[in-house]
């Protein structure tokens, strides 16, 4: 059992020793991708009027913003069709751009139903205290 | 590498990653759930340091990044330098369904697989880095929960985080 095991992590990890063999692109067109789409994501944030940074205190604030959590899901998005080995055109240039708008789109109008804010202490039900 | 001598460095790699992230994020600083909270209390009853009590609730409670470091690794192991930042994008899912608003888990994530790719040119792989996550996390959880409460208390103050 534990040599099925072995082989089967060894052979998903296989050519990954160094990251990014498995997929088609070179490794230069990988890091311009990633690049695009974290620039695209935070400009077209920008345009719909998202604040830069999130509101103050920085640590603690759930509000959504250009800098976070817009470029996190570009990049994790992109991450999914590229070890999918999917890069349309122009060597992923046109899918990161894609995805950056998406992103964006997506921060601004259907964060808040997908992932809505907690309930603030006053609103939520006391267990005990 | 040898095995036993990467498992050791990468455990140390990986405890001083997710404790200097995570202090430096806040999370000795207060419960963001309710069960954080009363962790926290029951660790200082026997004797420990609130704030230590409190960021082990915190990392019980929530993905932080130890988790984004455990999930980095095992991401890089499967699919490489994009597994990583896949680790990353699911660990502010992970945030964002327990009420924390992750700032932590995906800073954490993403240092995690700088680190690993930079260890890499040295011959440690990605699963010394699952070995060592998960002993730097027995240290915290498991072995004696009080001292490792007292030794975070002291780093939250160096970071000026304390409770």
């Amino acid at each position: 059992m534990f040599d099925l095991l072995y082989n089967t992590v060894s052979v998903a990890s296989n050519g990954n020793f160094y990251g990014l063999v498995n997929i088609g692109i070179s490794g230069f067109d990988i890091l311009l991708a990633y690049i695009v789409a974290i620039i695209c994501s935070i400009i077209v944030a920008l345009i719909l009027r998202l604040p830069l940074l999130p509101s103050k205190p920085y640590r603690y604030s759930f509000d959504v913003s250009a800098i976070y959590p817009t470029p996190i899901i570009a990049i994790g998005i992109l991450s999914l069709f590229l070890v999918l080995n999917y890069t349309f055109m122009y060597n992923g240039l046109v899918l990161a751009v894609i995805i950056g708008v998406l992103s964006a789109l997506f921060v601004k109008y259907l964060f808040d139903f997908v992932f809505p804010k907690p309930l603030s202490e006053d609103n939520g039900e006391d267990i005990n205290e | 590498m040898n095995e036993v001598i990467g498992i050791i460095i990468a455990a140390i790699l990986c405890w001083l990653n997710f404790v200097i992230v995570d202090t430096y994020f806040g999370l000795p600083e207060q419960p963001g759930v309710r069960g954080a909270g009363i962790i926290g209390r029951d660790v200082e009853k026997r004797g420990g340091d609130i704030a230590g009590g409190f960021f082990q609730g915190n990392i019980l409670c929530s993905p932080d990044a130890s988790a984004g470091t455990l999930m980095a690794s095992i991401g890089y192991l499967l699919l490489g330098i994009p597994g990583g930042i896949i680790a990353a994008f699911l660990v502010f899912i992970g945030n964002r369904l327990c009420a924390d608003p992750g700032y932590a888990g995906t800073t954490g994530s993403l240092t995690a697989t700088a680190i690993i790719f930079i260890c890499s040119f040295i011959g440690m792989t990605p699963e010394m880095f699952i070995v060592g996550m998960v002993i730097a996390i027995l240290t915290i959880q498991g072995i004696d929960q009080v001292r490792a409460s007292v030794l975070l208390g002291k780093i939250a103050e160096k970071f000026n985080r304390h409770a």
